[in-house]
């Protein structure tokens, strides 16, 4: 892009500077929430206090909750990443029905989560499946399935054909080939999808405020939550899951870069 | 060669893709040891057949046999044969050495039979050093070299090369081709060679096999190619040859006249039975190299015409001329090339010179 | 061998999206008779839909208030991704990430952030007072339409950036160049050359965010009040309160046809033509 005259530079640099205070700002009040007291909206920057992590160390209820997301969370991510790497090697083997099928992975992603949550309430009811963490997992489950699938599917894409004839033309089997060229080439893919799925899960409430059964994830317990008002050691928790997901965004993205990438930087 | 080693036969060997075909009944015959290289431009059908030979696809028809036995329906994984593909295909995730074992520990050959081949190969291939580096640490040639490696450590019979050079820059590609042939005759192992590059086929290879349109035109050493084409593709293809239409006359000994537009030609029949049997009056093209070609004063040559200088072109240690021969429709253009002299060329542009070239330096192909 | 396979791969999506969302459309067939399902066809459903006088105003005050939304983002969002793009290398890509990044955080976290920030002890309402636009802090901006505007703009800024960015950054360098040799001013460059050929982006980032707002439930049920009335609360309300789920699935399906148009619109005029390197 070419520079802009002074003005347009100043303009854009204003409302750049507006989004980032928009996305911003509701970050920051939990955060700063956590750490001092406010009352009538008026902040008390005069005593900081670790108060509302020590209550939240003891509020039994949000870390059965807690406990509850992050079992959901690795259950998805484990059936997500399994289904959605065998479903991406189907359709790159150039198999019958494979459009088809991409179409029906994406739908639950495409439709708003409103839709395919009251769809699958219908269904397990229907089939007479009592709500619980395993309807849970499986609207989990069906609703990253997509982000996984075209994960991998995107490496196994870029990956070139002629690795795989090279594996079978030094004798490796069919077994050997899977094992030691395709699956080593797909790991670094499989992990950046596994952490977009367990990003996803973790902070997915409308479906999951629909199927689930008498256990909450965080959120939905959060949301039950929310017309009362929070406690501070909510805003406690809150920033904590805030630094969290940095941390897994950081790592998401080091492994979705292709390692060759990694490799020639350094 | 000895006509009875012959390592691999390929017999009717057809390929298509659906309605496509691509190959149409190829016989070839490779023999053990040698350096063969198959030529042609893209879409001539040359990488099938080797990928055909690899076992990378299946035949549409015919049949591949490997000392006489039939290996056409043998799957990949058990041919003694590897290939080096055009974009090298080293995994990405071993080191070179881990590249160069992979072969063998396929195979499960013992961890520390494994190590001991693998640095034997990257010996031979000059990569010692480089032994725990990743692929993506490697440069092209080094990259190259690797792959040559991987694919000799399990000793197969026969090495496939799907132009391997083609990535490489001019310099490094000159380096390559003689650091491959001094491998092949270190490790006498059959090469099957695959390029488009005519100037790399000659320099490399003991014989050559050349490719158009999903057929093969002609099989021969680099000399017979160069100096007896058998066909007007071949002609074309080698360098920058003379090619005059014309009638064939009648056979006389070893020679046969042939009527062109620069008049009666006589040119060399020899060892070409085709062409001493080809009917009077067959049309037919008179082939004969721009540096046969002779500037005379004197017209003591059959083979005599003269025309005018277009064109100098200096090309270092040859200067080529483009001559125009003739007139209006008629007109032929003809390159001549004389070595390049110190004091400048002593032809001028515009300037009528008298031709002429030695019948037995002269060739005669079919149109 | 390859049957085999394929019934393993399509198990699991024909089970649990096909035939759920299959049978939603079943369902949406049905009738209630006194909290129990009537399996018995019906277009009654669709028929009550189009004539009653609360859903279609309501479903269209929801579309034209899902579509402000994706104007609103669109105007934010369209200056920010011309910066990045004037941006060099790393910078880039830092500030595409900063941007981006919120969108990971707690959806339900930032709306109740949000709604705390416009309510009326709020930090919205005391800088409009500190400035002296407002003589005293107002409801304006808590539980009504402007408030579920305000969120889920907001909230959906990232999901217009990027769209914008890519389309932004495919655009050769040569062309501006090829512009501005031509005589043309900057502002004529951008108007002539990059804003037409952005277009796909904009498009894309359109239909991307009214689909994620129209979709949405959560937000105008927390910071809608009484008055931000839209679609998808009354859809809910068919499942919980109302107890008419087949009525609720009829609802859903016109939900449903407005995402798919929104979806097909943005894919026939979001795709980038001629300007692919």
């Amino acid at each position: 892009m070419i520079a802009l005259p002074r003005p347009s530079t100043l303009f854009l640099a204003a409302v750049t500077a507006l989004v980032a205070v928009l996305l911003y700002s509701p970050l920051f009040v939990p955060i700063v929430s956590s750490f001092f007291t406010i009352s009538h909206g008026d902040v008390d920057w005069s005593s900081p206090t670790l108060s509302s992590y020590q209550a939240l160390a003891g509020n039994n209820d949000i870390l059965a909750a807690l406990r509850t997301t992050l079992i959901v969370g690795l259950c998805t991510v484990v059936l997500s990443v399994v289904s959605g790497t065998l479903l991406a090697l189907y359709y790159h083997g150039g198999r019958s029905g494979r459009s088809i099928l991409q179409f029906i992975i994406f739908l639950p992603f495409l439709m708003p989560p409103i839709i395919s949550g009251l769809a699958l309430l219908i269904f397990f009811r229907e089939i007479g499946l009592e709500r619980s963490l395993l309807t849970v997992v499986i609207g989990h489950t069906v609703f990253v399935l997509a982000i996984v699938y075209r994960t991998v599917l995107m490496r196994l894409q870029s990956m070139s054909r002629t690795l795989v004839e090279a594996s079978y033309d030094l004798g490796a089997t069919a077994w050997q080939t899977f094992w030691r060229v395709i699956l080593p080439n797909l790991s670094s893919a499989m992990v950046g999808g596994a952490i977009l799925a367990f990003a996803l899960s973790f902070d997915e409430t409308m479906i999951t405020i629909l199927v689930t059964g008498t256990q909450s994830t965080l959120p939905v317990r959060l949301w039950a939550m929310m017309r009362l008002g929070f406690s501070p050691d909510i805003n406690a928790l809150v920033a904590l899951i805030l630094m969290f997901t940095v941390l897994l965004c950081v790592l998401a993205a080091r492994f979705l870069v292709p390692q060759q990438m990694a490799m020639e930087r350094s | 060669m000895n006509q009875n080693t012959d390592l691999l036969t390929l017999r009717g060997v057809s390929k298509s893709y659906g309605m496509v075909s691509v190959l149409h009944d190829v016989d070839l015959s490779i023999q053990d040891g040698e350096f063969l290289t198959v030529l042609g431009p893209s879409g001539s059908g040359k990488t099938t057949v080797l990928r055909l030979i690899g076992g990378l696809e299946p035949l549409t028809a015919g049949e591949i046999r490997l000392d006489g036995q039939d290996i056409s329906r043998m799957p990949i994984n058990r041919r003694p044969f590897n290939t080096v593909f055009q974009d090298y295909a080293l995994f990405p995730h071993m080191t070179v050495s881990g590249n160069v074992g992979y072969g063998l520990s396929v195979r499960h050959v013992q961890r520390k039979e494994v190590a001991r081949r693998v640095a034997e190969a990257l010996e031979l291939v000059q990569l010692g050093r480089f032994a725990d580096r990743f692929p993506a640490q490697l440069s092209g040639g080094q990259r190259q070299r690797v792959a040559l490696a991987r694919a000799l450590i399990c000793q197969p019979r026969l090495i496939l090369l799907d132009e391997p050079l083609a990535a490489l820059d001019l310099e490094l590609r000159r380096q390559m081709q003689e650091f491959l042939k001094s491998i092949q005759r270190e490790i006498k192992t059959t090469f099957l060679f695959v390029t488009h590059d005519q100037e790399e086929a000659i320099g490399m290879a003991d014989r050559i096999c050349v490719m158009q349109a999903g057929h093969i035109c002609q099989l021969g050493t680099p000399h017979e190619l160069y100096y007896k084409p058998n066909c007007e593709f071949v002609a074309r293809f080698f360098g920058e040859n003379n090619l005059v239409a014309g009638k064939l006359g009648a056979v006389e000994g070893e020679q046969r006249p042939i009527e062109t537009a620069l008049g009666r030609l006589i040119c060399s029949v020899s060892d070409q039975p085709l062409l001493k049997a080809a009917p009077d009056g067959a049309s037919a093209f008179a082939v004969f190299r721009p540096e046969a070609l002779r500037v005379a004063g004197s017209t003591e040559s059959d083979n005599h015409f003269s025309g005018t200088i277009a064109d100098l072109a200096f090309a270092g240690s040859s200067t080529v001329a483009t001559i125009t021969v003739g007139t209006d429709n008629a007109a032929q253009r003809l390159r001549l090339r004389v070595p390049s002299r110190i004091d400048g060329s002593a032809l001028k542009c515009g300037e009528t010179v008298s031709l002429s070239f030695a019948p037995h330096e002269g060739h005669l192909v079919l149109a | 061998m390859s049957l085999l396979a394929a019934v393993l791969a399509f198990a699991l999506p024909v089970v649990f999206v096909v035939v759920p969302l299959a049978l939603f459309l079943v369902y949406s067939f049905f009738s209630v008779d006194q909290g129990t399902i009537v399996y018995a066809p019906t277009l009654g459903n669709y028929v009550r839909f189009v004539t009653d006088s609360i859903f279609v105003p309501v479903f269209w005050n929801t579309i034209v208030l899902c579509v402000s939304v994706a104007i609103i983002c669109i105007l934010i969002a369209y200056p920010a991704a011309y910066l990045l793009t004037t941006l060099k290398g790393r910078w880039r890509y830092a500030l595409l990430m900063l941007l981006l990044v919120p969108l990971l955080m707690s959806y339900v976290i930032k709306i109740y952030a949000i709604r705390s920030i416009l309510g009326l002890n709020g930090f919205l309402n005391k800088a409009l007072v500190a400035l002296g636009i407002l003589q005293q802090p107002s409801t304006l901006f808590v539980f009504n339409m402007n408030a579920i505007l305000l969120t889920l703009s907001v909230l959906l800024i990232p999901f217009a950036i990027l769209p914008i960015f890519l389309s932004l950054e495919r655009i050769p360098q040569t062309l501006l160049r090829a512009s501005d040799d031509l005589g043309a001013s900057g502002l004529q460059t951008f108007l002539r050359v990059t804003l037409p050929l952005s277009l796909p982006g904009v498009v894309s980032a359109a239909s991307f965010v009214f689909v994620l707002a129209i979709g949405d439930f959560l937000t105008p049920q927390m910071v809608g009040g009484v008055s931000g009335f839209t679609f998808g609360r009354i859809l809910y309300s068919q499942f919980g309160t109302a107890y008419n789920w087949p009525f609720g699935a009829a609802l859903s399906v016109a939900l449903a046809v407005v995402v798919i148009c929104a979806i097909l619109i943005g894919e026939r005029f979001g795709r980038n033509r001629g300007t692919s390197v």
